[in-house]
């Protein structure tokens, strides 16, 4: 529910009024900002951690060996825990959560929530029938049970190929969500936010993982291709946080350089350059300091998949309050004002 | 003749597609229309609050403020110069009653997730209350900060242009009950032509009169127009609306493009890892 708004105005103490009407409307917001708060952020980093736990498992099916099992393993059953949150944290944030299906009345391919919707439904169905077969294989179901016996004939490496597109739409269509908003900050990243969503969704999978299969000396060979996936990640992520700071500009992207959320940005990209810092330095040091530095490192691109989405929605919420957000990115192109900019 | 100048008073409007022409410059700031509306469509007041800036206390458009008058007083110029007199039809004082636009390509409409907004056969946007499930997306979808979501129903809602009223041959209540018909409701493509006119005999006296809400400014980037659009004599900014807002989905196509652009590189990237991942002898 949101909160019933009580007027505040920026005026700088000792500012005459003039100066805010000049170009704005007594510099109240321009446009409406979203309602979206906690339970919003931490379905983006769980849809992200499932869509990512997914291709990694669908990957080390399809091209690894008998070495990358544990990634299958540990990547089926976590791509379908990590969505199983989702739809409750969706249906929380409703102001009418009783109707929450009627999402399903229809499709509509210009609004990504809807599409997000029957994406999240498909990627379940999928993540669900490849957790089904693993348990299924891990004997869970019971050897002579007929159903488990079934489970098993499916053919595994379709059920991996099938589970990919819509494991990289979960995890890459909140950021096209965001982008087709009137938000400054939003809007103008739009062609950015996806990928970037992607980058980090694929990392912070990759490093709860590596977290899971763990240490034994069996699973070094996936663990270390694991940890070098999460590097390409943090890499691409990191170079996308830069041109997101620099593309946003100065007055659109002044949530990403001050205040809470200014702080988060920073906390964002801070945090991927920590984590792929550690994996590379881990290298050259003496063996027996590697598995704590790297458990680090795993650690610090988890809480750096939480910060990025943290940092964008608050962001954007307050990038929206902003009249000389709204205004920057609506100025028409001849405005020497936009020209100024 | 300019890009610019053709798209001036034209409009992607439907024929036969109703809605309002709001005058600034006949606006004398009586909120007849705030009042009417809230009446009508028996909206619950506002939290009283003084916002100690102008004559303004509603502030904005919200769940339960369909029309907003906005009081701007001009203390001075963009370069600081104080006004000495007075030009026809202006006083020192601007007055705006914002509505719902009810874009010809409506954002809100497009990112509904539930089909509860729908065009009407008025041509107007309309949120239907009985499959709002309050998901908040043409919250932000809308470039104009229209719809609201109400903390006391948890449901979107925004101006209906008077749905009801139309159905039974009435204009709308805010249109009905302005006193200098400041606004004016009709067919749009009338509207239109009438504020064409309107905006040739202000510019002939002078006056910096200029329409927003055809594809010049105001309904631009793909919204085609808005139906329910204003006579200005001022930048749209200094009214708190922009001057080239964009439909958000008009994105919504290049940004999956990049995301799966994206998605191919880490994918391949991710294969070609697991492919030519070698055997660990040591940790």
């Amino acid at each position: 529910m949101t909160e019933i708004l009580r007027w505040q105005h920026r005026r700088a103490p000792g500012e005459p009024v003039s100066a805010e009407t000049r170009d704005s409307y007594y510099g109240l917001p321009v446009i409406h900002g979203p309602h979206w708060r906690w339970s919003i952020v931490f379905y983006f980093v769980l849809g992200g951690l499932a869509g990512g736990s997914a291709v990694l498992a669908a990957a080390a099916r399809l091209v690894g060996g008998h070495w990358a099992r544990p990634i299958v393993r540990a990547g089926r059953y976590l791509a379908f825990l990590a969505v199983l949150p989702g739809p409750l944290l969706l249906i929380i944030d409703l102001g009418r959560p009783e109707r929450f299906h009627h999402m399903l009345r229809v499709v509509k391919l210009r609004s990504p929530m809807s599409l997000g919707v029957w994406g999240l439904i498909g990627f379940t169905a999928t993540a669900f029938l490849n957790a089904l077969q693993q348990a299924a294989e891990d004997g869970w179901l019971g050897q002579r049970n007929p159903a488990a016996h079934f489970l098993r004939r499916l053919p595994a490496r379709i059920l991996a190929a099938a589970s990919t597109l819509p494991a990289f739409f979960l995890a890459g269509y909140t950021g096209v969500l965001l982008g087709a908003t009137a938000v400054p900050l939003w809007a103008r990243n739009a062609l950015r936010l996806g990928p970037l969503f992607l980058c980090s969704a694929l990392s912070s999978a990759a490093a709860m993982l590596a977290l899971l299969v763990g240490r034994g000396p069996g699973n070094a060979r996936a663990r270390h291709a694991l940890e070098r996936v999460e590097q390409v990640a943090l890499l691409g992520e990191l170079v996308l946080l830069e041109a997101v700071q620099r593309g946003s500009g100065p007055v659109v992207g002044r949530p990403l350089s001050n205040g809470l959320e200014g702080w988060a940005y920073a906390g964002t990209r801070l945090s991927a350059g920590v984590a792929l810092g550690l994996h590379i330095v881990t290298k050259m040091l003496p063996r027996r300091l590697r598995p704590p530095l790297r458990l680090v490192a795993s650690l610090v691109a988890l809480g750096d998949a939480f910060l990025l989405r943290a940092a964008m929605m608050f962001g954007g919420r307050r990038s929206a309050e902003d009249p000389a957000a709204t205004f920057a990115i609506t100025r028409r192109p001849e405005d020497p004002a936009r020209q100024a900019r | 003749m300019s890009r610019e100048s053709t798209l001036v008073g034209r409009t992607r409007a439907r024929p036969g597609a109703f809605g309002f022409l709001t005058d600034t410059t006949l606006c004398i700031g009586c909120k007849a229309c705030e009042v009417a509306c809230k009446q009508w469509n028996q909206l619950p007041m506002d939290d009283f609050g003084f916002t100690g800036m102008s004559y303004d206390n509603t502030g904005d458009l919200g769940a339960t403020t369909w029309r907003h008058v906005a009081f701007i007083e001009r203390v001075a110029d963009r370069e600081g110069r104080r006004p000495t007199r007075l030009q026809p039809f202006q006083s020192n004082w601007l007055m705006l009653s914002d509505v719902c636009k009810h874009c010809v390509n409506a954002g809100c409409m497009e990112a509904c997730p539930t089909g509860a907004i729908i065009r009407t056969e008025f041509d107007t946007v309309v949120i239907q209350q009985d499959i709002c499930n309050g998901c908040g997306y043409c919250v932000p979808a809308c470039p104009f900060g229209v719809p609201a979501l109400s903390p006391l129903d948890g449901k979107a809602h925004k101006c209906t242009l008077c749905y009801d009223r139309l159905k039974d041959g009435l204009e709308p209540a805010c249109s009905k009950a302005c006193p200098t018909d400041a606004i004016q409701f009709g067919p749009v493509h009338a509207l239109m032509d009438r504020a064409k006119a309107r905006v040739a005999e202000l510019r002939a006296q002078g006056v910096e009169a200029q329409i927003y809400g055809d594809e010049a400014l105001g309904g631009t980037g793909g919204i085609g127009g808005l139906n329910a659009f204003f006579i200005l004599t001022a930048p749209p900014e200094v009214y708190n609306l922009p001057a080239a807002p964009e439909l958000p989905q008009r994105r919504v196509l290049p940004a999956f493009l990049t995301t799966a652009l994206a998605a191919l590189a880490l994918g391949l990237a991710t294969l070609v890892t697991f492919w030519r991942s070698k055997e660990v002898r040591h940790d």
